[in-house]
């Protein structure tokens, strides 16, 4: 396949062209209720050249990878015709390496009929769990992408990235009321991940029942404790976003916001976007423009450090690449993303957290959320009233909403056990989604957070 | 576009139907999709990319002794492999089929949805719309930041099932969007719009999705207070849209069938206010949901949902139909293929006089994040105006709206004559919607 790229981006007349193609196998059992309600499988290649010329993109997207001279020659007249500028793009050492993957348990070799077997064995858990329980969702999803990727400028890589993971979701109901309570992990590196997951299939489904009985949080202001993935959620959301220069790079007003050693939150704060963590789903060896992926610090003890870039962005921004240009499909082109998000460890116990509030709301497990630049909002999973500094009455819809300048400020208190739990990600972006991310924080303390509510 | 759905095509998957039989599938289906597309980016005043993208999808789906087993490739010469993994999966891993048989050919209503016009959309005459767009907006104001772009899709699809269907369509389609951003300070305002059809016609309207982009940010220059406890919310027609979520969920034969909708048992009861007749038309020319004939190979029909409030049927793909010992009504996925609002009978401009104090809701952040099956919404007010005294009197920032929206759509819903450019959905005045703020 080197050679076949390399061949192929001869025929480029582009300053720069890069190709990529994937073949990707994916394999989807799910449980709705008793019932197996899908059990789906694909295998699909394809890819995608880019071609940039006088500061214009030109793609051309295919499945067919019969004829990739020819679709060199398409994305070149592409971008002939988006060009009116000059072509800046930051320069990365071309790599030639080829990265397969180091699976400890492969779950290619773990037959659909055990795969079945595991998950059916958590359905009936959750099912079994109590009269409340109305039905399941018990979900197993593998992945296995072979990527390779060329240049102009002479890089070559060949990139093999696995994920496995499981969704268990257990809905309980009382009259018109239904509640929901979800656990999801995932893992580019072991089947082992979807194993033994019993005691999350009944704590689920106890959640869904204790739900039920829970109220709704008073809307407005509350002193808010985020625990690890509401924490990681909310900084992947709110903050992560905004540092994806591709937004930045030609909004000189937001460029301005997000300008660099303006201070953004306590001195305590360090948010973190590390690509090289390789037992996290949004860890690869290299992006998909070819540049290897490393370690930013997004904010340094409370002021803003970086940006994640691409190599158009970095150029344009007189950064550094880091690795960040991700494509989701195989005919994606690759925008600026993040892959595993996380606030560094703080030094206060989480203990001293919770006792320095007398009322409050303890949001748990993140489960979805949306920004629209300074504005965001997203959803735990649950809740729990803080009270006289201790963990209270469980609460259901707990929704957060804010500005991120303000709300990042309002953070008072950072604790020390910083955990990035492993899952699937899932994050959209343009159209593209879901990509494969992780996000984590420590438990983290914040005054004054809208919570929506009647 | 160069067509794939040549005689041979059509020989090689009739072809793949006789091998899941010679495999010991009892029914099949083979679904290819092939499309072409065309699309452009423009940023910040120039052409950001323009590209073109060629795929190609076939799903085999096959039945044994009550197990269905879907698999997916990209590559005709690969149509037995995708066979053969769909039968290894439904003889080890299969979902519950409810269905026995694919159904027989049966009469279709012919629906427009290939347009010569749209097909001859060429890219420079994208790039050239969005150029438009672009410098429209910016004589509003030359601060802002705007993103814009549009594309243009052909595509082909072609079903043969074991009932004996071998139905082909093609559908042409372009969407434009249009985006903007003022920034003063910390404060921003974000608005956007979208438009997508099939027909190249008068809905392709360059100035009307850049005067609603000019209209939002005169209307966002004054920031005032935003009305609090429960209010009165005018929605234009995209909002309405979106405030019809719950039902699209509520109506689906599956959740109905998984015992989900909080609608089951509900048919022939009072639901949504007398004013909401809504209908699943799937016959709409050009519309973007529009289609003959579903994925199963069943036929579609226009079908009333909702009858002056009155709940009067569910969504039924053939599976679902099977469980629910129902008949198909040709909806994949039991989704509606396109919904229809029907208009009420004052202008929105009255609409909006009308209202002494409330919300006018333009966009929203994490709609649909609470429990949405349930009715519940809670979400952030992207972007929202105070009406006083029936005058849109400014901008509100740091707002939230909450409740559930089948008690909301069934309390007093005012509804205009006037639609969106599709047709299909017109502006509403709803009532005692819940509103924080910080």
């Amino acid at each position: 396949m080197r050679d076949r790229l390399l061949e192929a981006l001869k025929k480029s007349t582009a300053d720069y062209a890069e190709i990529r193609v994937e073949f990707t196998d994916n394999t989807a059992l799910t449980y709705r209720g008793p019932e197996i309600d899908r059990a789906e499988s694909s295998s699909c290649c394809g890819g995608i050249v880019r071609a940039c010329t006088k500061g214009g993109w030109g793609t051309a997207a295919f499945d067919s990878v019969d004829d990739l001279g020819r679709q060199v020659e398409e994305a070149c007249r592409c971008a002939a015709l988006a060009g009116r500028s000059t072509t800046e793009l930051a320069q990365v050492e071309p790599v030639d390496a080829e990265r397969p993957a180091r699976l400890e348990r492969d779950f290619r070799g773990v037959g659909l009929d055990e795969k079945v077997r595991l998950m059916g064995s958590y359905n009936d858990i959750i099912l079994g769990a109590g009269p409340a329980i109305e039905t399941s969702y018990v979900a197993y999803v593998d992945s296995f992408r072979r990527v390779h990727f060329a240049s102009t400028r002479g890089a070559y890589y060949m990139e093999e990235r696995p994920q496995v993971g499981c969704y268990l979701v257990a809905t309980a109901r009382d009259g018109a009321l239904v509640q929901r309570a979800h656990f999801s992990t995932g893992s580019p590196t072991t089947y082992g991940i979807v194993v033994g997951l019993e005691e999350k299939a009944r704590e689920v489904a106890e959640r869904a029942q204790a739900l039920l009985k829970a109220p709704q949080p008073e809307g407005g202001p509350h002193t808010v404790i985020l625990n690890p993935k509401m924490a990681g959620l909310f900084t992947h959301e709110a903050f992560g976003h905004l540092s994806e220069a591709d937004f930045i790079h030609k909004n000189p007003k937001l460029r301005e916001l997000m300008a660099i050693g303006r201070e953004m939150g306590p001195a305590n704060l360090n948010i973190i976007d590390d690509g090289t963590l390789s037992d996290r789903v949004g860890g690869h060896s290299f992006d998909d423009e070819g540049t290897p992926t490393r370690k930013t610090y997004l904010i340094k003890k409370g002021r803003l450090a970086g940006h994640l870039h691409s190599i158009e962005t970095a150029a344009r921004m007189g950064a550094q690449p880091t690795g960040n240009a991700r494509a989701v499909r195989r005919t994606d082109p690759p925008i600026v993303r993040m892959t595993n998000t996380y606030i560094d460890s703080g030094n206060m116990p989480v203990d001293e957290l919770f006792a320095g509030v007398d009322r409050g709301i303890y949001a748990c497990d993140g489960v979805g959320g949306q920004t629209a630049f300074e504005m965001f909002t997203f959803s735990a999973s649950y809740g729990h009233r803080i009270e006289n500094g201790q963990k209270g009455e469980l609460l259901r819809d707990v929704i957060l909403t804010g500005n991120v300048f303000e709300t990042l400020k309002s953070i008072d208190a950072i604790a020390n056990d910083l955990t990035i739990p492993e899952g699937l990600g899932g994050c959209g972006k343009e159209s593209q989604a879901p990509l494969p991310v992780s996000f984590g924080a420590p438990h983290v303390r914040i005054r004054n957070v809208v919570i929506g509510g009647k | 576009m160069r067509s794939v759905l040549t005689a041979s095509t059509e020989a090689r998957l009739k072809q793949g139907l006789e091998e899941a039989s010679r495999l010991g599938a009892s029914a099949a289906k083979l679904h290819l999709r092939h499309e072409d597309k065309l699309e452009c980016e423009f940023e910040a005043g120039e052409v950001k990319s323009a590209g073109s993208k060629e795929t190609l999808i076939c799903t085999a789906e096959v039945l044994i002794n009550g197990s269905k087993g879907t698999s997916t490739g990209n590559r005709l010469e690969d149509v037995s492999t995708i066979v053969e993994r769909a039968v290894a999966l439904a003889r080890t891993a299969g979902s519950a089929a409810h269905f026995d048989a694919y159904p027989a050919p049966a009469d279709t209503t012919p629906v427009e949805t290939r347009s010569e016009r749209t097909l001859a959309l060429s890219a420079d005459e994208i790039i050239e719309a969005s150029r438009r767009m672009d410098e429209l907006v910016k004589t509003y104001g030359a601060d802002l930041y705007i993103r814009c772009g549009g594309d243009r899709t052909a595509s082909e699809s072609l079903l043969v099932t074991t009932g004996g269907v071998c139905n082909s369509w093609e559908r042409t389609a372009w969407s434009l969007g249009l985006f903007a951003q003022r920034m003063r300070g910390t404060d921003m305002v974000l608005t956007h719009d979208q438009r997508a059809w099939g027909e190249l016609d008068g809905t392709y309207d360059v100035e009307a999705i850049a005067e609603r982009l000019i209209e939002d940010m005169r209307r966002a220059e004054t920031i005032v207070e935003p009305p609090s406890g429960r209010v009165k919310a005018y929605l234009p027609p995209d909002t309405l849209a979106r405030f019809l979520f719950a039902l699209v969920l509520g109506i689906s034969g599956r959740n109905v069938a998984k015992g989900e909708s909080p609608l089951r048992d509900r048919v022939g009861e009072q639901v949504l206010a007398p004013t909401l007749t809504i209908i699943d038309d799937p016959h709409q020319p050009f519309a973007p949901g529009a289609r003959s004939i579903d994925d199963d190979g069943v036929p579609t029909q226009r079908q009333t949902l909702f009858e002056n409030g009155v709940l009067q049927r569910f969504l039924y793909d053939l599976d679902t139909a099977g469980l629910a010992k129902t008949e198909p009504t040709g909806n994949n996925g039991c989704t509606p293929n396109n919904l229809v609002v029907q208009p009420g009978t004052q202008p929105s401009a009255e609409l909006l006089k009308s209202i002494d104090d409330g919300l006018f809701i333009r966009g929203l952040i994490g709609f649909g994040q609470s429990n949405v099956m349930n009715g519940d919404v809670s979400a952030n007010v992207g972007l929202g105006f105070r009406i006083k005294n029936g005058e849109i009197v400014g901008r509100v920032k740091d707002t939230m709206i909450a409740g559930n929206l089948y008690e909301l759509l069934a309390k007093n819903v005012v509804l205009s004559a006037d639609l969106d450019y599709t047709g299909c959905f017109p502006h509403a005045v709803i009532d005692g919607l819940a509103v924080s703020t910080k």
